[in-house]
């Protein structure tokens, strides 16, 4: 039974990885103006960001904001009064670093 | 051919060659911007002219637009409507060989920040074409792109007249195929009389006026303006045989429109751009 199992378990990871692959995750910051950075995700067939991690982290590592993107696929936090990058993660192969000097109003 | 009937000849040729210059170029309103598909949003500028764009020949005057937008859509999101009227600047546009009313618009980045499908439409005034006895007025959309993440480019915006694209407008290779379906009051009107024109001479928005330079040269008035018809269903599938804009122009989607006591031609135009790869 056990041999059964594992090809069977296996096939949701298959098509997460075949889904992941055949479209490539974006993600773009702007500033508010008002103290606060918006950053959008998504996928390059359109499909929603719902979920995805989107951390901020100082130029050491260390995470500032760990937050998730919305129902919008978005998600909003307040601007970091040090140097920072943001990190959309949807996955090995699917991580979008942006630098917080490229984010512009 | 004999002597005697060489002068009705030579009338008969007269006559041709009025007829080939009234009707070689096709009327196509334009809405441009050098840029269809972005990496970073940035504030878009936009010409809207009303030309013949194959030829740079006779620049057209247009009225103050009826309706000026843009209809935003990020992913599967719901889509964004922005009206663009306020940053519309009167100018003048130099053809190769006329001057014409014209406008310009530069709306801040703010309207086009987000990543997504940017659908510019516009809604000119009527032009009244003293050729023809009538009015024409060409709904025209052009569709950009930010960053990748697509929106609806597919979906009809429920214009009265309009062209739906089945292949995202701003992604297209050179030697490609572009399809879509021709819509009336939102059904596809079958076996609809399309007109295609390349933008042979780049618009310079800076310069208001049209490059002098034509990037092709026609071997053939035909050529100018080519001439299709959509198939049964409505729809449409043209080559793209240069990289550059192409506009393309369904003719007389009206029934029986009138417009101070004339004619209307409503027509749908749509642009789209071709990529070379390399």
């Amino acid at each position: 039974m056990n041999r059964l199992r594992l090809p069977l378990a296996s096939v949701p990871l298959i098509a997460i990885a075949w889904a992941a692959y055949a479209h490539n995750a974006i993600c773009d910051c702007f500033d508010n103006g008002d103290d606060t950075i918006t950053c959008e995700g998504g996928f390059s067939d359109g499909a929603k960001a719902v979920g995805v991690p989107l951390r901020v982290l100082d130029t050491a590592g260390k995470v500032l904001v760990d937050g998730k993107m919305t129902d919008k696929s978005d998600f909003t936090f307040p601007k970091p009064k040090v140097d920072y990058r943001v990190q959309f993660d949807a996955g090995q192969g699917h991580v979008v670093t942006i630098d917080g000097r490229d984010i512009e109003q | 051919m004999s002597s005697s009937s060489r002068p009705a000849a030579r009338l008969l040729a007269i006559a041709l060659g009025g007829l080939v210059a009234t009707t070689a170029e096709a009327h196509f309103q334009l809405l441009y911007t050098p840029e269809a598909a972005l990496n970073e949003s940035a504030a878009i500028e936009l010409a809207l002219v009303f030309s013949h764009p194959f030829d740079n020949g006779f620049t057209m005057n247009m009225g103050k637009p009826e309706e000026f937008y843009v209809v935003a859509q990020r992913g599967e999101g719901e889509p964004k409507k922005t009206d663009l009227t306020q940053y519309l600047e009167p100018i003048e546009w130099s053809g190769l060989d006329s001057k014409a009313a014209a406008y310009v618009a530069r709306p801040p980045r703010t309207v086009t920040r987000s990543l997504g499908d940017y659908t510019f439409v516009l809604k000119p005034a009527p032009y009244y074409e003293g050729n023809e006895d009538k009015y024409i007025q060409q709904i025209t959309k052009t569709v950009i792109n930010v960053g990748g993440l697509p929106g609806a480019w597919d979906e009809p915006l429920g214009l009265p007249v309009e062209i739906v694209p089945l292949d995202k407008p701003y992604a297209n290779w050179v030697g490609g195929v572009f399809r879509g379906v021709v819509l009336a009051d939102g059904k596809p009107v079958p076996h609809a009389e399309i007109e295609i024109e390349f933008l042979n001479h780049e618009p310079q928005i800076g310069e208001r006026r049209f490059d002098p330079a034509a990037k092709v040269t026609a071997p053939q008035d035909s050529f100018t303006t080519l001439s299709v018809r959509a198939d049964a269903a409505g729809q449409i599938i043209i080559g793209l045989p240069k990289a550059g804009w192409w506009g393309i122009c369904a003719l007389n989607l009206d029934d029986g429109l009138k417009h101070d006591g004339k004619e209307l031609s409503l027509d749908a135009v749509l642009w789209i751009k071709a990529t070379d790869m390399k």
